[in-house]
């Protein structure tokens, strides 16, 4: 029931932040609206004048959100400040779109998951996981791709040159096909790599050598390994359905899909706020809607485990870590960033534009003739720095906040369901627009998955049978979190932290049409794919070189991350000094007996 | 279990299709017209329910869906449309005599209601760009002709009827008193069917046209907002016309499906002469002499533009034969490390590429320059307060009324409403006040080109580029009208 308030009452503030947005950032939603209209128009005072009439602006922002949320009562979410037709029909139609095209990139990503997985399930079933290490550079890379380059290529290679499928509209099942494959492949990459990372703590359970020894089949030892996984997904599962749902903005450009995407973003920038209430409101519904059903399938997959305390924890110690890849990785991002610093990254000329790599530009060369080597290596540091800044600092938030889950559980959710591009706006509401608002409007986002990562494990790990154990040695709250709780799940949340540097990367450089963040003529990365995106056909080196440096920073960060691990207890000196704990999970054992 | 399947998957499939767009509204016609009905991509979607009152009126007069009492002919001078003919009768009264046409709801263009349909626009609110700044009335008078007046003597009226959004509707349009209904109200060649949003519009031929029946049976329109979007659509051959190929998209088609039309759209470059380091006349002078255009024009826009000339481009025929050379320009100053900063938005993908090749221009002449690149909406109020030192600007020079002189009035005087080079100068109003005067439309001419070289003499603008618009075309399609006022796409001879 507090839940439910609580959640309510975030609702609430985000209708009401959204419906002062435009006294709070000091635009007037008059000009904006005039400007989605006609650009070509001038903003006399008379047209602006008349538009405020218009739209009812003069009773002010309390007056004109009042009259709105008197008629969502009634299911009438008012009326298009930009077009004047009824909100609610346009968003459900939107809305609609937007719920198929990702229930099409949820199979697709539920694919590729299992794709990454099969190989750790594979083994597992047939009990031959020990000391294996799974890749995972793969799905790293995966996850790395920008929606809008996958996108972008699909339409061109598959729609366009191949004729396959078409490459843009939204006319049926054939139409679904590549938006869904661009959505789905990163999302597929994330998920299939956090569900790697807890299969082979699932395949060392007691249940699963018992099942070996009765000869069950592999197969379906390697369905419960995944069942007994689940639940420590399914809160990220579900903020996935609500940002493939609002988030494809690109997506939807470039294939021409009427979604939701598009119609908040322009609404947002139009600051067309019947429309923007109304669709986010319906995101933030459908947000709670993912998190009941996400808590209903926990309680249905390991309920009564839930409630007994019956789990083994699904955390051991990592075997050793493959040193030689990280190391690699390292040192390709090196030597590509030695190699192009000394050359000039702002240096165009336009004589030299969309040149093929060559000798004397290695990486090509960009729209104005710059060379993309130099831009590469001359954005990485700032792009990295600030990303690893601001993944350190969703992380620390994100586990923080993890730990209180009741408080937290729904702000995530609907955190999650806010649009980008109006989180942004909220965020320059509040903050101004200083250098530090993009970085702040970007992070206001980023813990929430990591969040709900950490109490999605913290609570089975709560009812695991070690803790218990040492709850019944006396072991006290804080105790039993600093060395019980927290080493079994930061490993697991700092990984899947890492794995999404690129989209933080990414995510900056989306800001940017705002005024905020990096300005051309920087070389920040995102930058570089975004102003290269129109040539992606004609000039592809432009872009692959920095999607690929990106990709490379992905998997560099997952696995040298794949060492990530907390020093555990030490044991002579503590108190109180539980003798059982000795071994703090039952795989240890297992691990002992075979 | 397998009945519940069934029954599933049957309430599934109508929910299912509900989350597809409709298409192009195609399903209208019958497979026999299916060949020869076109289909166009628009990069503008109705921004306002197809308002004729709005920006959205340009989507109609290109479809060939509403008329005006004048049209724009190929030189900017007013020629007959829904009017035939027209006098000046003394100098607030214009009288228009009509030719005979019908509404495409059957009932006949008469007097009344094209008085009517002009009434209704001068009353609305916000009112159309083409009638800021005056006051008409109409009136039928007699049984074939309207008598305008206006409030102030208007010289330019003709060209300003010509305005999309002056177009003439029947009553049936007004019926509803919060919006107009352009659907199967207008006069044009075409009749708009079906519109599903801002995705698609389906329009029939119009079989009574004035002029003649249309070739093409039918339009099927996509409002494709993304312009590499567009351009894949022609290539797959599903569109047949795609509108505004993006320059960067335009090597990736055939050389015969591109068609280039030169446009009155000029990119400048706007020095604020009001504040910063560009109230120095020396210093603007260095700025326009650190400009090159042709680079602009190569580099940028891959030859899709012609370097600036002036405010008015090639597209203005008349302009360059009566080019006055400006006068009085400062001598160029040294800018020593002055630091400026340089605005302009994306919207236009062009832009901030420029805008990068300006800067290092204008770096290697002297100057610090810091880029600020916005959405346009989040960039204008700034710019009209004068918060940047210079502003790279693709602005329209026959502006909603087809006169030349409003884009001076407006952009240059002290009291413009769009004066985002703060530029006050009293040669300059002068000059402009002078060309606002005369209605002979060569007069007019004239004193535009010296307010011209007037303006263009303070420096306050450097013209860059003058755009040209590629618009994609099928090879099997003949007759689409390129029209450097982009008010016209497809006509009565637009076929397949």
């Amino acid at each position: 029931m507090a839940a439910l308030v609580w959640r309510a009452a975030l609702a609430a503030a985000l209708v009401c932040g959204i419906g002062l947005l435009p006294w709070l950032t000091r635009t007037d939603p008059a000009l904006t609206v005039l400007k989605a209209r006609s650009a070509d128009r001038d903003p006399t005072p008379q047209v602006l004048a008349d538009i405020r009439a218009q739209l009812g602006l003069e009773q002010g922002p309390l007056r004109v959100l009042g009259q709105w949320l008197g008629g969502l009562w009634r299911g009438d979410a008012g009326r298009s400040w930009l077009s004047g037709e009824a909100v609610t029909p346009a968003v459900l139609q939107a809305l609609g779109a937007s719920l198929l095209l990702m229930a099409v990139a949820l199979a697709v990503a539920a694919l590729t998951a299992a794709l990454i997985c099969a190989r750790t399930l594979w083994l597992g079933a047939h009990r031959r996981l020990d000391g294996r290490r799974a890749g995972g550079s793969g799905s790293a890379v995966l996850a790395a791709l920008p929606e809008f380059l996958t996108a972008s290529v699909l339409a061109t290679v598959v729609g366009v040159q191949l004729g396959w499928l078409p490459a843009l509209g939204w006319y049926g099942p054939r139409w679904t096909v590549l938006p869904a494959l661009a959505l789905g492949l990163p999302a597929g990459a994330v998920i299939g790599r956090l569900l790697d990372d807890l299969l082979p703590g699932a395949f060392a359970e007691p249940w699963a050598l018992a099942a070996a020894a009765r000869g069950l089949p592999g197969r379906s030892i390697a369905r419960q390994a995944v069942r007994r996984c689940l639940p420590g997904l399914l809160p990220n599962l579900g903020l996935f359905v609500v940002g493939l749902t609002g988030g494809a903005v690109a997506v939807e450009q470039i294939f021409d899909i009427p979604g939701l995407g598009r119609t908040t973003l322009q609404a947002a920038l139009a600051q067309d706020l019947p429309v923007l209430q109304a669709g986010t409101l319906a995101l933030v519904l459908l947000a709670a809607i993912a998190a009941g059903l996400a808590a209903l399938t926990t309680r249905l997959l390991v309920g009564p485990a839930l409630r007994d305390g019956a789990l083994s924890s699904l955390h051991r110690r990592p075997p050793p870590v493959r040193r030689i890849l990280p190391i690699a990785y390292g040192l390709l991002l090196t030597v590509v960033v030695a190699l192009g610093l000394p050359r000039d990254p702002l240096a165009l000329d336009t004589g030299e534009r969309l040149r093929s790599p060559s000798v004397s530009h290695p990486f090509g060369t960009d729209a104005l003739g710059r060379d993309v080597l130099a831009r590469v290596a001359h954005g990485a540091v700032d792009t990295l720095v600030l990303a690893l800044a601001i993944g350190a600092a969703a992380l620390f938030t994100g586990v923080l906040l993890g730990l209180v889950p009741r408080l937290s559980g729904p702000l995530v959710d609907t955190v999650n369901a806010v649009p980008p591009v109006l989180l942004a706006l909220l965020v320059t509401a509040v903050a101004g627009s200083g250098p530090a608002t993009p970085a702040l409007a970007v992070g206001a986002v980023a813990w929430a998955p990591l969040a709900a990562h950490t109490s999605a494990l913290l609570r089975q790990e709560r009812a695991a049978l070690h803790v218990a154990a040492t709850r019944a040695f006396g072991a006290g709250r804080w105790y039993l979190l600093r060395h019980e709780l927290l080493p079994a799940a930061l490993p697991s949340v700092t990984r899947h932290a890492l794995l999404r540097l690129p989209g933080i990367a990414l995510a900056l450089a989306s800001l940017a049409f705002l005024g905020l963040g990096a300005q051309p003529p920087s070389p920040e990365w995102g930058l570089l794919l975004a102003e290269n995106q129109p040539y992606a056909e004609r000039a592809p080196w432009a872009v692959l070189a920095p999607a690929a440096v990106l990709a490379l920073l992905g998997a560099l960060a997952v696995s040298a991350a794949g060492g990530v691990r907390l020093p555990r207890r030490s044991w002579p000196a503590r108190t109180p000094e539980p003798p059982s704990a000795e071994e703090p999970s039952p795989t240890k054992e297992l691990v002992g007996i075979r | 279990m397998r009945r519940r399947h069934i029954l599933g998957s049957l309430l599934l499939a109508p929910l299912l299709t509900a989350c597809f767009a409709s298409g192009g509204g195609s399903d209208s016609s019958g497979d026999a017209k299916e060949g020869s009905r076109l289909r166009v991509a628009l990069a503008f979607p109705p921004a306002e329910n197809l308002s004729p009152y709005g920006a959205d009126a340009t989507i109609l007069s290109r479809l060939g869906v509403t008329e005006g009492l004048t049209a724009l002919d190929a030189n900017g001078a007013a020629a007959p449309a829904l009017a035939a003919s027209w006098r000046r009768e003394n100098a607030r009264s214009w009288l228009f005599t009509l030719r005979e046409a019908t509404f495409q709801d059957g009932s006949d263009v008469t007097p009344s209601a094209v008085a009517a349909a002009l009434t209704h626009a001068t009353e609305a609110k916000p009112a159309p760009a083409a009638l800021s700044g005056v006051t008409l009335t109409a009136q039928a008078a007699g049984d074939t002709a309207v008598r305008i007046t206006t409030t102030a003597p208007d010289p330019v009226l003709p060209l300003r009827l010509a305005g999309p959004s002056l177009a003439v509707l029947s009553a049936k349009a007004y019926d509803d008193k919060d919006r107009v209904d352009p659907v199967g109200t207008a006069t044009g060649p075409f009749a708009l069917t079906k519109v599903t949003g801002s995705t698609s519009a389906a329009l029939d031929r119009y079989d009574d046209y004035w002029a003649g029946r249309a070739q093409a049976f039918g339009l099927d329109v996509r409002f494709i907002a993304d312009g590499t979007a567009r351009a894949s659509a022609l290539r797959t051959g599903e569109i047949d016309i795609a509108e505004a190929v993006p320059v960067a998209q335009a090597a990736t088609l055939d050389g015969a499906t591109r068609k280039e039309t030169a446009t009155t759209r000029t990119t400048s470059l706007l020095l604020n002469s009001a504040s910063g380091p560009f109230k120095d006349a020396a210093l603007r002078a260095a700025a326009r002499e650190a400009v090159d255009t042709s680079a602009l024009a190569e580099g940028v826009y891959e030859g899709y533009a012609d370097p600036g000339a002036g405010i008015y481009g090639p597209a203005v025929t008349w302009a360059e034969g009566k080019r006055q050379q400006p006068a009085g320009r400062a001598r160029a100053g040294d800018p020593d490390g002055m630091d400026i900063t340089l605005a302009t938005y994306d919207n236009r993908p062009e832009l901030p590429e420029a805008a990068q090749v300006l800067k290092q221009q204008l770096e290697k002449a002297g100057f610090k320059v810091a880029l600020e690149v916005r959405e346009y909406s989040r960039l204008e109020s700034d710019a009209l307060e004068g918060k940047f030192d210079a502003f790279v600007l693709a602005r329209n020079t026959l502006v909603d009324t087809g006169d030349p002189v409003a884009v001076l009035a407006g952009d240059y005087t002290c009291d413009g409403g769009y004066n985002i080079a703060q530029l006050c100068d009293r040669n300059v109003d002068r000059a402009v006040a002078e060309a606002e005067r005369p209605a002979d439309a060569g007069r007019r001419q004239d004193a535009a080109m010296a307010a011209e070289a007037a303006v263009l003499g303070t420096d306050a603008v450097v013209p860059l580029v003058h755009q040209r618009l590629i618009t994609g075309v099928a090879d099997s399609v003949s007759g689409v009208l390129l029209d450097p006022y982009e008010r016209t796409l497809v006509g009565t001879g637009t076929r397949r």
